[in-house]
């Protein structure tokens, strides 16, 4: 449990980051580093993406399984690493 | 109204009566009987029988109990006198029980002064109208008859229905009757589960209908009379017309008054629902067929929640079930508030779980790597020489222009930067070559320690395995068979070996047991393939170690590590007699007999033979044959041996570095320096050659890193990186896919550089060969010259 908590400070802490999120699979945020809404509203957004891209991956071979998802925008990157039970939200900055 | 002398009946004079006269009012506590016997009422037959069936129901009203009567004679005499009683038609066999298709319903009444089971089996058999046979039907007829022409009175109107139906309800009646006469059980819990048995037969097969035929075939026997009977009722058929016997007459059959019943169904219940079936769905379903129900708390949840949401018409899904869920989450949260709490609570239980759970830390590692790689994506790419990507920069709305203008020249630069690395060798490039610092390694551990040795396995920036260590490591080595296992030698002389792929800090195998283990710190550890010609094996990997106590050992792994010394390295005195010199010069008090081993390198081609330096200056050529000779003695240095390597393309040089500032080029048959360099006036920790060129060698010293060309130079070096003051560069090592070079410092950071814009030509190792023998040759000359 502690080695959980210093990876995701250590994440947080990392160049460019600018926020993390865990949120569970009610979209209720259970550790992040942004304000509420926000939080709120990606868990939303990005839910719902995540189980279109699962849906996706899986409809062209039922074995495959959805594993990390990425999406780069002109100003950041945002990655996620979905399951069943939570989602894993980290969006960086990668150019300064 | 005759009366019968009827003893020991109460009622029963009232009722009797004699002859076709109706009854009008009579009313009995069960209509159904009344009914039934109503229905000889006015019979025109004289059907004494129904008298007496009169007289029996006060019988049966009285004495409900009563199973079995005794057989009374009854007499019926009329107003003349005459004994009209009616004799019985049925006789009742009184071995026959009960079985007994017989014919009347008179012959039922027979009965009823006797047993009523025998009556209620009677009484079954009336329901069969056909095996009574056509007496029966003329009964049932007659009796219809009579019911018509009685004048009706309610009790009657009711039952006119069938009465086949009323003889039911007659049987039910007796069944009720019977039962009744058994005790009232109390059905105890032993009872329930007590076994029944249940004989199921079959029951007597009961014809409801039979229509005999009325067609004779022409060869019977009766054929002739029905011929002949046929021809008299064509004749009479044909009289009849204008014949005074026959008379036409009207008759009106009446119908039964129709009776509607309506019957009322509760509502039913209907719920639409539709799914949108993908390709995983149908996979996920079939395959969960196989997997056990998953009984979670969640599902529960999902159960619950979706029955407290009121059933109403839903339009079709679309969604998949996970949506479903979402969507049912929100709208219970406008609907129930209970649930909702219910909700919370597990949710919390929930986020406690997730954070624990494994996969969750695995995410957060890869999570980890990504980003890592995010930001680091361009010095990677330069580590792996790839094109580098610049990004291109975000631009403001006012400065859209200039964005698109910055965007083409970061464009321009990329391509720039791409012709230079690949034009290198052509090219005469302007920038001149450098060392582009890319990342360094460094951890909170490590730091104000010196770095002592380096050996390739990349690592993120923050360390991947800790192994923690009661001592001082001076060497490790990763084994080359088996990449999982690490070498490590300590300043107390152990040699452990780890497994890297456990996180574990016990060593999978440790020397410190062993009663050959070193003395002194080990120095250097490297893990050596050997050939086994001799014992037959395999190319077999030994781990060679030297240390501070003077002897090279060889440890084998078999059972735990085992050791051999594969030399003892003498003192040898400063002047040189002969070679392998083993005789000690008397005069001289020497401490120990032993010298200490900095450094050894095994040759690469030949992996018998092996150059070990030690802390005297002198570098031995030693044979793993022998281990008590040196073929030969190198001496050149004035200080102790830190490094030798060889040149990993041409097989006759060698590189020396020791703590006399100086770095020395030695040819292998020759024993005295070939080239010595004196760069700076700090201690040279280590050297290496460059995987790539032949002629380019790294060196580390106290102040600075210094790349050596022999191709170009062999007064400068190359490239000279300095550190930053009060750190001192300790070791390096080269990448060997890569233009990279690592180089570790005392305040325990390793540093990795990118070695840009070297003048190398890409040539193969022959010519490389070729090359650096050729300098030499030049330079040698040169001197000579």
């Amino acid at each position: 449990m502690a080695e959980v908590e210093e990876t995701l400070k250590r994440i947080q802490s990392h160049k460019g980051v600018i926020g993390t999120m865990v949120v569970n699979a009610e979209g209720i945020p259970i550790r992040t580093t942004l304000d509420n809404s926000t939080t709120v509203q990606y868990a939303g957004l990005l839910h719902q993406l995540t189980v279109k891209a699962r849906s996706t991956v899986r409809d062209i071979d039922p074995q495959n399984d959805l594993t990390f998802l990425r999406i780069r925008s002109k100003k950041h990157e945002i990655m996620v690493a979905p399951d069943k039970e939570y989602l894993l939200i980290v969006i960086q900055n990668p150019c300064e | 109204m005759p009366i019968s002398p009827v003893n020991s009946r109460k009622q029963q004079n009232l009722w009797l009566s004699v002859g076709p006269q109706p009854k009008k009012s009579i009313s009995f506590t069960n209509t159904v009987k009344g009914g039934q016997t109503k229905g000889y009422i006015g019979a025109n037959q004289s059907r004494m029988a129904m008298s007496k069936t009169l007289m029996v129901l006060p019988e049966i009203k009285t004495e409900k109990m009563n199973i079995s009567t005794p057989r009374t004679v009854i007499q019926v005499i009329n107003a003349l006198g005459v004994d009209v009683t009616p004799r019985p038609l049925y006789h009742q066999d009184p071995h026959m029980g009960t079985a007994k298709p017989n014919k009347l319903l008179t012959s039922q009444e027979g009965s009823y002064a006797s047993d009523y089971i025998s009556s209620y089996s009677l009484y079954q058999n009336t329901i069969n109208p056909s095996m009574l046979g056509q007496f029966t039907r003329s009964v049932l007829g007659s009796s219809s008859v009579s019911k018509s022409s009685v004048s009706t009175t309610e009790s009657i109107a009711e039952d006119l229905e069938e009465p086949s139906y009323k003889r039911e309800k007659l049987t039910s009646f007796t069944d009720l009757r019977v039962v009744r006469a058994t005790p009232e059980k109390i059905v105890t819990k032993e009872d329930l589960q007590k076994t029944v048995e249940i004989t199921l037969t079959e029951t007597e097969t009961l014809s409801f209908f039979n229509l005999p035929t009325v067609l004779i075939s022409v060869e019977s026997e009766e054929a002739g009379k029905v011929i002949r009977r046929n021809k008299i009722y064509e004749t009479l058929c044909r009289n009849r017309l204008g014949n005074d016997l026959y008379v036409e007459r009207m008759m009106q059959t009446i119908n039964g008054a129709p009776k509607n019943k309506e019957v009322q169904c509760d509502k039913i219940v209907k719920e639409d629902k539709g799914v949108m079936s993908s390709t995983w769905d149908l996979y996920d379903s079939y395959n969960a067929m196989d997997l056990s129900p998953l009984p979670t708390k969640q599902s529960m949840l999902e159960s619950t929640s979706k029955a407290s949401i009121p059933s109403k018409d839903r339009e079709q899904r679309v969604t998949g079930s996970t949506i479903e869920k979402n969507s049912e989450a929100s709208s219970l949260m406008d609907i129930e508030n209970v649930i909702l709490t219910k909700i919370r609570d597990d949710e919390e239980d929930h986020s406690e779980s997730i954070m624990k759970s494994d996969k969750f830390r695995q995410d957060l590692f890869f999570m980890e790597r990504v980003l890592m790689e995010n930001l680091f994506q361009p010095k990677l790419a330069a580590y792996h020489q790839l094109p580098v990507l610049k990004e291109p920069e975000p631009a403001g709305p006012e400065d859209f222009l200039e964005g698109e203008k910055l965007e083409q020249e970061t464009e321009e630069e990329v391509k720039k930067e791409e012709e230079e690395e690949i034009e290198i060798g052509t090219e005469e490039s302007t920038i001149p070559a450098n060392l582009e610092r890319l990342w360094s390694f460094s951890c909170d551990l490590t730091k104000g320690l010196n770095v002592s040795s380096l050996a390739w396995n990349k690592t993120n920036p923050w360390p991947e395995r800790i192994y923690q260590s009661p001592y001082g490591v001076t060497a490790v080595d990763f084994s080359i068979g088996a990449p999982n296992l690490l070498a490590v030698g300590y300043h107390n002389g152990t040699i452990a070996i780890y497994n890297v792929q456990s996180n574990s800090n016990v060593p999978v195998l440790d020397s410190s047991e062993s009663p050959l283990k070193h003395l002194g710190p080990v120095w250097q550890l490297q893990w050596i393939e050997q050939d086994r010609g001799t014992t037959g094996d395999d190319k077999r990997e030994i781990l060679v170690s030297i240390s501070a106590d003077g002897r090279i050992s060889k440890w084998v792994i078999r059972k735990g590590l085992d050791c051999h010394d594969l030399m003892r390295l003498r003192r040898t005195t400063a002047s040189s007699s002969k070679k392998g010199g083993e005789k000690e010069k008397k005069g001289e008090a020497l401490i120990s007999r032993q010298a200490p081993g900095m450094c050894f390198a095994f040759h690469p081609k030949d992996t018998n033979i092996y150059l070990a330096g030690t802390e005297e200056g002198h570098i031995h050529k030693c044979s793993c044959s022998y281990n008590e000779q040196y073929l030969d003695t190198y001496r050149g240095h004035k200080g102790p041996v830190y490094k030798i390597a060889w040149n990993p393309f041409c097989h006759d040089v060698f590189l020396s570095c020791s703590a006399d500032w100086g770095v020395i080029i030695w040819q292998q048959e020759n024993t005295n320096p070939f080239l010595s360099f004196y760069p700076t006036t700090y201690v040279v920790y280590d050297v290496a050659w460059s995987p790539k060129s032949s002629c380019v060698f790294a060196v580390a010293n106290e102040s600075r890193v210094e790349i050596w060309d022999l191709h170009v130079s062999t007064l400068d070096p190359l490239i000279v990186n300095v550190a930053n003051p009060g750190i001192k560069f300790t070791t390096v090592l080269f990448a060997k896919q890569t233009d990279c070079l690592l180089v570790g410092d005392s305040d325990g950071q390793v540093a990795v550089y990118e070695l840009r814009n070297m003048p190398t030509a890409l040539d193969s190792g022959r010519v490389f060969a070729q090359n650096i023998g050729h300098i030499l040759d030049e330079i040698f000359l040169g001197y000579l010259i």
